[in-house]
């Protein structure tokens, strides 16, 4: 492949994923409250944004739930997938498929399956509720992304490491896991990724005093979605520009 | 690394604790279907916290009142015949109406309806109605009478219909001179052999935001509710309404203790409160839908209590409908409705 | 710690994640197919078929065919765009590879509902790529592009696109770059070098990434519905109408129950063919 075509294509992509962002970051100065024509420069959006508790107060659940969720599953996905590729236990092949079920399940299922569940066993909903259900629906993108990893590695690796006195763990800590480290951190963005954006498993699995910003964005249907979400995002996407470039700066740094 | 993790699980617990002293109130409704104000006005008042919790649907709503039998929300915000079907399935608690004295406020029009009898269990908050949104730069609204106008082959492709079961057929059913609420299986599969026939004139389904494609310029006439024809009017004259003459279909959206209500008197209050002629036209400014009080109704702005989008006089309401429960007739429908979408 | 403890753990803690919150939330939806929830709650249970009977129909055959051909085209045509973008990427500097993965996810953290109205914005017939076009003079008259096949599409390439990327380029970072310059040294054209040492090198990838991109594209219609007009009916909507319009969780329970098992029967099918092809090792299952 050329040079050129690799930067082509390479702008391409990124033309795609940001023109999008790029308008929503420009209507999020749009003074129109309803439609979606420009109607004239406005900073009121972010005004509102300012003074708009509630919808901080989810902005901010929803974080700290994102990035929970994304932790636990990666951990417990990461195991799992090690689980799977080296050890023999009753039920492997029958738990495996169901991995592929949670990920095929239509939300509405596993939202009502899930608060069934937790009805029937006593528990309120709320932030652990929606933490163990986050942790669920993540948890198969982080086993199927590392488990496409640990498959192709080459079992003699572990041997060679136990034939020089390496324990299970050690293996695991030192051998195994640098080399999934890739892997690894892809679940764990696929998984926060998700998590930001899950609507209707959240809904049925929170309880009554943790919002979390998707519902808050999807129930505005009824007067429809409010600019301030636009310049809530935009916050947010620069936020998320900033740490990305002094992280890359600061690694840069170090070597 | 554990201890990292529990810390984060103590951050998400901490904040349900800290809350947990003072008295509270739980309410469940659409981001911001009340004024911001307004709840801070009753928390001043009353020295209850609101806490405000959101759905997207009066269908995922019920649904998970059905599964959550205690500890619940206090008060829910069902439309029309979500009333009856939550009353159906005891999902609701009786009103005490000596603790509501504010009642006295609100309009008749809207009280004592089909879905739910001298109002024993819900008091109506907002209504509003759908009919026939128009783009007057592409078709004269006077030419637009009857729901049946949505089929002349004129605007092939360039119809929109609400994306809810219920809305389209008691759209199709009034323009044959049935019920919107009928249950006979045989009218609503007239209804829908007449549907099929529109089908291929709709370009697009949409009862969330069906202003949206108007002012897209993607479609010209269709539903719509007369709220978003009112909003987008803020901004364009062009999107008009049009009550046709078969009625159009009402909706009032109402406030209801749930049965798993964790405090039965502050939700009475908090209803109350909203009753309240001052807070209610607070309310209606913010949200720009119609009030059910008919005394704070009196109090707006001559502008907005004359749009006819908003308020369509007594003769347009009483010629239209109002939705009901219409039971195991839903699963018909439904039937019906799949195929529609499938064909 | 020896192998013992440590297998307890690892093993231990899948096993009961699994069934603890999804095998007996699953059993729930299973019971639900044949029981109804009335039944259940007031403990008479009458088991009963209904649910399934309800869903034998043309409609939901027709539901399922869109929904896989939907969820078919969207993986195929994520992965043309996934793959040769990954590949370009693992070519970079690592420092500069690492940023550029950074700004493909950050997008995504935005709503989704938020970004597909960005889409409509853009693609509306007055929208802005139709205003742009019709100011250069390429085009006399708006195109219609919403509520086409083609949005739909454009909107799903744009929701589903990191599950199919980092797969494909975690696999790809590990590639053994000294096979490729072997075989290019042993005369290998730029296609063959490709079909045959680095695409079956990254299929794990691959398969990761078209199983994490099908099989929740299957239940997604939200996007469909905004950037499509909701003019048809996807297995999604199907099971949710089921759920909450019509209140009958027998059959969004039977239709949920039928389409794991197809799914079964699909993988069960690769599995077979992978093994005919002794390519056992290329990932997917264990």
């Amino acid at each position: 492949m050329s040079r050129v075509f690799r930067w082509v294509y390479l702008g391409l992509i990124y033309a795609f994923l940001y023109v999008p962002i790029a308008v929503l970051v420009v209507y999020s100065f749009n003074s129109s409250k309803y439609s979606t024509n420009w109607q004239g420069f406005t900073l009121k959006w972010y005004g509102q944004l300012v003074s708009d508790s509630p919808l901080r107060e989810a902005f901010v659940n929803s974080l700290v739930i994102a990035f929970a969720s994304s932790v636990c599953a990666t951990i417990l996905g990461t195991l799992a997938a090690f689980a799977f590729y080296r050890y023999r236990f009753v039920g492997r092949k029958v738990l495996y498929t169901f991995i592929y079920i949670v990920m095929m399940s239509p939300d509405i299922v596993m939202g009502i399956s899930l608060l069934m569940f937790f009805v029937t066993l006593g528990l309120a909903t709320g932030a652990l509720t929606l933490l163990i259900a986050h942790i669920t629906f993540c948890l198969p993108f982080v086993v199927v992304t590392v488990y496409s990893r640990i498959s192709g590695l080459d079992r003699s690796i572990i041997d060679v490491a136990k034939d020089l006195g390496a324990n299970e763990m050690q293996v695991f800590r030192h051998v195994v896991m640098p080399l999934l480290m890739p892997a690894i951190i892809a679940g764990w963005l696929l998984s926060f990724t998700l998590s930001l954006d899950d609507v209707v498993v959240s809904f049925f699995t929170t309880g009554p005093s943790f919002d979390i910003l998707p519902l808050r964005i999807y129930s505005m249907v009824r007067l429809g979605i409010k600019p301030e979400i636009n310049a809530l995002s935009t916050v947010m996407f620069a936020l998320s520009l900033v740490t990305v470039t002094v992280a890359h700066l600061v690694t840069k740094e170090k070597t | 690394m554990m201890k990292r993790l529990a810390f984060l699980v103590a951050l998400v617990l901490l904040p349900a604790a800290l809350f947990g002293a003072a008295r509270q109130v739980y309410v469940f409704n659409w981001t911001e279907y009340i004024d911001p104000d307004v709840l801070k006005q009753f928390e001043a008042e009353t020295g209850i916290k609101v806490r405000y919790a959101t759905y997207e649907s009066n269908e995922a709503m019920f649904a998970k009142l059905k599964l959550v039998k205690k500890g619940g929300y206090d008060v829910a915000f069902p439309s029309t015949y979500y009333v009856e079907r939550m009353r159906k399935h005891g999902l609701v608690t009786r009103l005490d109406k000596s603790k509501l004295p504010n009642l006295r406020h609100l309009n008749p029009t809207l009280m004592d309806k089909a879905y739910d009898p001298g109002n024993a269990y819900s008091v109506p908050y907002m209504w509003g109605s759908s009919a026939i949104g128009v783009n007057r730069k592409a078709v004269d609204p006077k030419t637009i009478t009857s729901w049946n106008d949505l089929w002349n082959p004129r605007y092939k492709g360039k119809v929109l219909l609400m994306d809810d079961v219920r809305e389209v057929f008691a759209m199709a059913l009034r323009s044959m001179g049935y019920s919107g609420n009928t249950t006979d299986p045989v009218q609503i599969r007239l209804a829908y052999e007449k549907l099929l026939k529109l089908k291929p004139s709709v370009k697009v389904f949409n009862s969330d935001s069906p202003a949206q494609p108007f002012l897209n310029k993607e479609v010209i006439i269709g539903q719509i509710w007369g709220g978003a024809v009112y909003q987008a009017n803020q901004e364009s004259p062009d999107l008009v309404l049009v009550y046709p003459k078969e009625g159009a279909i009402f909706w009032v959206d109402n406030m209801v203790i749930p049965s798993s209500a964790r405090d039965v008197d502050a939700a009475h209050l908090f209803i109350d409160f909203m009753c309240r002629p001052d807070v209610a036209k607070k309310n209606c400014e913010f949200i720009g839908y119609a009030t059910a009080n008919l005394t704070a109704q009196n109090m707006l702005s001559p502008k907005t209590k004359n749009h006819k989008a908003v308020y369509p006089g007594d003769e347009t309401v009483k010629k239209g409908e109002f939705q009901a429960d219409v039971g195991d007739a839903i699963r018909i429908y439904e039937k019906y409705w799949e195929m529609l979408k499938t064909r | 710690m020896n192998r013992g403890v440590f297998r307890f753990i690892s093993v231990g803690s899948t096993v009961s994640w699994i069934v603890l919150f999804v095998v007996i939330p699953y059993l729930f939806v299973v019971l639900f197919s044949t029981v109804s929830y009335e039944g259940l709650i007031s403990g008479v249970i009458d088991l009963s078929l209904d649910g399934f009977r309800e869903i034998c129909s043309s409609v939901f055959l027709e539901v399922c065919i869109s929904s896989f051909s939907l969820a078919l085209g969207a993986t195929v045509l994520t992965l043309l765009v996934a793959y040769p973008y990954a590949y370009i990427l693992t070519r970079l500097p690592e420092a500069v590879k690492r940023v550029m993965l950074l700004l493909m996810i950050i997008p995504f953290w935005t709503s989704s509902l938020v970004r597909t109205y960005a889409l409509i914005i853009l693609l509306k017939a007055n929208g802005i790529v139709n205003s742009v076009l019709l100011y250069a003079g390429l085009i006399d008259e708006p195109l219609s592009m919403l509520y086409t096949q083609w949005s739909v599409f454009a909107g799903l390439v744009y929701t589903l696109l990191p599950f199919m990327v980092l797969p494909i380029y975690s696999s790809l970072q590990k590639l053994d770059w000294r096979l490729v310059e072997a075989a290019r040294d042993l005369g290998a054209t730029p296609f063959s070098v490709f079909a045959r040492v680095v695409l079956p090198l990254t299929m794990p990838g691959l398969i990761a990434g078209s199983t994490m991109v099908f099989l929740p594209a299957l239940g997604l219609f939200y996007i469909p519905d905004l950037l499509g007009g909701a003019r048809s009916m996807l297995i999604g909507n199907y099971i949710k109408n089921q759920f909450l319009v019509a209140g009958n969780w027998s059959a969004g329970s039977a239709a949920s129950v039928v389409l794991t098992l197809l799914m079964c029967l699909c993988i069960y099918g690769y599995f077979l063919s992978a093994r005919k092809a002794r390519t056992e090792s290329m990932g997917g299952m264990p």
